[in-house]
């Protein structure tokens, strides 16, 4: 469990019950907090230690993020995180503590992945990513090719029309216009 | 009860036989399930099968003047029963593409789920008969711009053949790519589930070098967890076998152009 394992149990600064997500991230980075938060979902005593979460920061801004109930880490961890309140409790460590755990790629989070997707402000997302070193707004947080791709809107219109006029010609070549799905043709 | 998925991709290297295989085998704990070689241009089914000596495959069905019932290119491996394609070259130019559907409405009648592993291309009818076929289709994309421009148009001829989109695997992701937040964008295109997103893992190599399945080769490695909580969120429709047999037999595909 990295929990248990690479990060040493820091000082306990802040219990809130009833957090949201948003709010307890605002809290960390107007502290520059760092250490870890602990999620857990409001009434998981009931269900147990596994639904906890916990969220690693510097300086305020996210590193890493750690599910142990599945195993997930990274942005996959961050699903466990979503839509819930929480019992929040903020817990400090010094960085050269934290270290060992933060080399470990594959739980590490954009610096801004946690308020995009868990808080949805945009004063949020924008304020962590001030406070971000540069080489990791650089490195992790500068839009994909991919998002790009997928945010426009149009382009990708333009692709599925350009498909859909493709298929109807090449339908009539291979003599497949019967098969298509067309109320006009009477299908 | 039946539904035929076609799975497919528009773009190569994907992982799609691999996907095809590992769906077929978790589905497999729930359904009868028949997995069928539809990319008889490059047929690769085969060899993660462990049937690269397969005397019968789908290419001997696929002949104007077939010889031998459609159950003797039938294999029970994995529990499922699997129908590979040769990869003869001559063999593919006398297939008749055509006669897929009498095929597939034959396995049709015996199964709960027919898979199609289907051609990486659109340019060619037999390329594009499995989805037209197919009830839905299982899209299988990687997180990059050319695998989702093609899955795109996959879905789009697929759309124009009335067969709808089941649900997206993103498959092959690399730790370093947020595929959740790429699946969330996508999810606005594309029909259907986001079924599972599956790391990019050794342990796929390794099986298709073994000739076996992932789920069989690696059952605990990550990317077949992946696979089992993609068939798991795949809704299969209950259809009337009988049903979809008969609307493959009168699909209307004449004679190969």
């Amino acid at each position: 469990m990295l929990a248990d394992g690479h990060i040493p149990e820091g000082d306990l600064c802040r219990s809130r019950t009833d957090a949201d997500v948003g709010a307890t991230l605002a809290d960390v980075l107007a502290r520059e907090l760092t250490g870890y938060v602990v999620f857990e979902p409001q009434g998981s005593i009931l269900l147990g230690d596994d639904e906890r979460a916990v969220v690693t920061f510097e300086a305020g801004v996210p590193v890493l993020a750690y599910h142990p109930g599945s195993d997930a880490g990274g942005a996959a961890a961050l699903d466990a995180l979503t839509g819930e309140l929480f019992h929040a409790e903020l817990y400090e460590l010094p960085a050269s503590a934290l270290a060992a755990a933060h080399r470990v790629d594959e739980f590490r989070v954009a610096p801004t992945a946690p308020a995009r997707r868990l808080a949805g402000d945009d004063a949020l997302v924008e304020r962590t990513r001030a406070a971000a070193p540069d080489e990791r707004v650089s490195e992790e947080d500068a839009p994909s090719a991919v998002e790009a791709f997928l945010a426009d809107t149009e382009g990708i219109e333009a692709i599925r029309e350009e498909a859909r006029a493709e298929a109807r010609s090449r339908a009539a070549e291979w003599g497949l216009t019967g098969q298509l799905d067309d109320s006009e043709e009477g299908h | 009860m039946v539904e035929a998925f076609a799975v497919a991709s528009g773009k190569g290297g994907t992982g799609k036989t691999t996907s095809t295989l590992a769906l077929g085998m978790a589905l497999a704990e729930r359904y009868d399930v028949t997995v069928i070689d539809a990319d008889t241009g490059m047929a690769n089914l085969l060899f993660h099968t462990g049937l690269d000596d397969a005397d019968v495959t789908l290419h001997d069905l696929l002949l104007a003047e077939r010889d031998v019932p459609v159950s003797a290119a039938v294999y029970d491996r994995f529990g499922m029963s699997v129908v590979p394609c040769g990869t003869s070259l001559t063999a593919f130019e006398s297939a008749d593409p055509g006669l897929l559907r009498d095929v597939v409405a034959e396995l049709a009648a015996d199964t709960d789920v027919l898979l199609l592993d289907s051609p990486a291309a659109l340019g060619s009818k037999s390329a594009v008969l499995p989805i037209v076929l197919a009830d839905r289709i299982v899209v299988v994309l990687q997180p990059t711009v050319p695998s989702l421009s093609d899955g795109l148009k996959v879905q789009e001829y697929a759309r124009s053949y009335g067969t709808e989109t089941a649900g997206v695997l993103f498959n092959r992701a690399r730790p370093d790519e947020d595929v959740d937040a790429v699946a969330d964008q996508a999810a606005r295109y594309f029909g259907g589930t986001t079924l599972a997103s599956v790391p990019e893992s050794d342990a796929v190599r390794a099986a298709r070098r073994a000739g076996e399945p992932l789920l069989a080769h690696a059952p605990g490695d990550p990317a077949a967890d992946a696979f089992h909580e993609a068939a798991a969120a795949l809704d299969v429709r209950a259809g009337d076998a009988a049903g979809v047999a008969d609307r493959f037999r009168s699909a209307v595909v004449p004679d190969r152009p």
